[in-house]
C-alpha cells in the first residue's frame, strides 16, 4: 500500500504551491511593471510584489487555468495598488530594484529611459481607476470585456474610462514636456 | 461602442510602445524577489493564513480591533496574575513585604547569542531580547511570521534609505536587524545593504571588510558580484 502510495505521489504533477511558484516567476517582471504603472513607488515595488504573490497563491485555487493568467495578476495588482495608494507616503526614491545592480544596460538607453520616465509621469495624473483600464488596454493589450470582467465593472463604465484616460493622457503629456518631465 | 473612444495620438502611442518594451529586471532582483516568494511557501504552509496585509482593508481593520481587543485582555490577565503572584508571594514571605517587580530585560544586556535566538529555532531559556510589540507575558518565542514580518519591518527602512541613497539613515536599521536577527531569513540582505551603505558613504575600507564577511558567510550568494563590485568601484 505504502509503495502504491509512493508511486501516486511521484507521478502526481507539481503541487499548486509549485505551478503558483512557477506561474509567478514567469510573469515576475509583468507583475512588477504592472504596479509601477498603477503608481506604486520604486522603493515599494520588492514587497508589492511579494503581496501580489501572497494574494495569488490564497486565490491560485479558483484561478481558471484556461484563461490568460496576465488580466487576473493584473486584477490583483490593481486592487492591492489601490489599496496601496489610500496609504501611500511619497517617497522619492530610485528602487530597490536599481539598489545593487549599478551595471550598465539596456535600461540606460538613455531616450528610452526619458520615455519611460516621462509615460510614467504622465500615468500618474490618471486616478487610479481610469489609469488602470488604460494600462491594461493601450499598454498590455487586453479586450475590454475582459478588462471589464477582472475590474467588476459594467463594459460602458469600462469605455467610459478608457476614453477619459485617454484624454487624460494627452494632455499629461502635453503638460510634461513643456514642463521638461521627459528632458 | 469602442467608437466613443478617440484614438490616441501617434506622440502618445510611440510612448506607449517604449514603455511596453521596459526591460527586464535585472536577474539579482529577480532571484531576491523570488527567493522571498520561496520563503512565504515555507513559512506559511497553509495559503488561507497569510492574508495579505493591503488586500482587504475592511478584514485588516476588524483584525486591527480583535488584535487590540485580545492584546487589552492579555495586559489585563497579565497584570491580574502578576499581582495575585506578588499578593501570594507576600503572605508566603512574611518577612519580605516588598515584592520587587522582576527587571524587565534590556535589549543591549541580551549575551550575543541572545539576537540568534529570535529566528524561528527553538529558543533557549533564559533572558531573550525581543521586540517590544511582539513580546508576550510568558515570553514565547516568535513564530516563524512574526520573525519574518518582523524582519521585513526593520530592514524596509534600510532599503528606502539606500535606495534614495541616504546611505547613513540606512545604517541603524541594518545595526538593528543584525543584533536582534543576526542569522535571520534578511541576513543576506541585510548584509547586501551594508556594503552598498559604507560604500556609498565613502567609507570604503569598511565597505570592502564588509564585503570580505559577505564572501565568506555567502560564498554562493546571487549579490555576491554585486557587492564585491561595490566594494571595489564604490558604485
Amino acid at each position: 500500500m505504502s509503495h502504491l502510495r509512493l508511486i501516486a505521489s511521484a507521478a502526481r504533477g507539481p503541487t499548486p504551491d509549485e505551478s503558483c511558484l512557477a506561474a509567478f516567476q514567469d510573469e515576475l517582471d509583468y507583475v512588477w511593471r504592472t504596479l509601477r504603472r498603477l503608481g506604486v513607488q520604486p522603493a515599494d515595488i520588492e514587497d508589492m510584489g511579494q503581496e501580489v504573490f501572497l494574494a495569488l497563491r490564497r486565490s491560485w485555487g479558483e484561478y481558471d487555468s484556461s484563461r490568460p493568467l496576465r488580466p487576473y495578476l493584473f486584477g490583483i495588482a490593481f486592487r492591492l495598488a489601490s489599496a496601496h495608494q489610500r496609504k501611500r507616503v511619497r517617497e522619492v526614491a530610485t528602487g530597490i530594484g536599481e539598489v545593487l545592480d549599478a551595471a550598465p544596460g539596456p535600461d540606460d538607453a538613455l531616450e528610452s529611459k526619458q520615455a519611460r520616465a516621462l509615460v510614467l509621469a504622465a500615468l500618474e495624473r490618471i486616478p487610479l481607476p481610469r489609469r488602470g483600464v488604460l494600462v491594461m488596454h493601450d499598454i498590455d493589450g487586453v479586450a475590454m470585456t475582459e478588462i471589464a470582467k477582472v475590474l467588476s465593472i459594467p463594459l460602458f463604465t469600462s469605455y467610459s474610462r478608457l476614453r477619459k484616460a485617454r484624454k487624460e493622457l494627452e494632455s499629461a503629456i502635453r503638460r510634461q514636456l513643456r514642463e521638461g518631465g521627459g528632458q | 461602442m469602442s467608437g466613443i473612444v478617440p484614438p490616441l495620438s501617434p506622440e502618445a502611442r510611440v510612448l506607449l510602445d517604449e514603455e511596453r518594451a521596459s526591460p527586464a529586471q535585472p536577474a539579482v532582483v529577480r532571484q531576491r524577489a523570488l527567493a522571498r516568494a520561496r520563503a512565504a511557501l515555507t513559512a506559511y504552509p497553509d495559503p488561507s493564513m497569510p492574508a495579505p496585509a493591503l488586500a482587504r482593508p475592511h478584514a485588516r481593520r476588524w483584525f486591527l480591533v480583535a488584535a487590540t481587543f485580545t492584546c487589552a485582555i492579555a495586559a489585563a490577565a497579565g497584570a491580574t496574575t502578576y499581582e495575585l503572584r506578588a499578593r501570594f508571594a507576600a503572605e508566603a514571605l512574611p518577612a519580605a513585604r516588598v515584592v520587587q517587580p522582576r527587571a524587565e530585560v534590556q535589549p543591549a544586556a541580551a549575551p550575543p547569542a541572545a539576537p540568534a535566538a529570535e529566528t524561528t529555532s527553538p529558543a533557549p531559556p533564559g533572558p531573550r531580547a525581543v521586540a517590544p510589540g511582539l513580546t508576550r507575558p510568558a515570553g514565547r518565542t516568535l513564530s516563524s511570521a512574526e520573525a519574518a514580518a518582523l524582519e521585513l519591518r526593520i530592514l524596509r527602512p534600510a532599503r528606502a534609505a539606500v535606495a534614495r541613497e541616504d546611505f547613513a539613515d540606512a545604517l541603524g536599521p541594518i545595526a538593528e536587524h543584525a543584533r536582534r536577527f543576526k542569522d535571520g531569513r534578511l541576513a543576506e540582505e541585510r548584509e547586501a545593504l551594508r556594503v552598498k551603505a559604507l560604500a556609498g558613504l565613502g567609507r570604503q575600507d569598511d565597505a570592502r571588510r564588509a564585503a570580505a564577511g559577505f564572501k565568506v558567510r555567502f560564498p554562493r550568494s546571487v549579490l555576491l558580484p554585486a557587492v564585491s563590485r561595490l566594494a571595489q568601484t564604490g558604485q
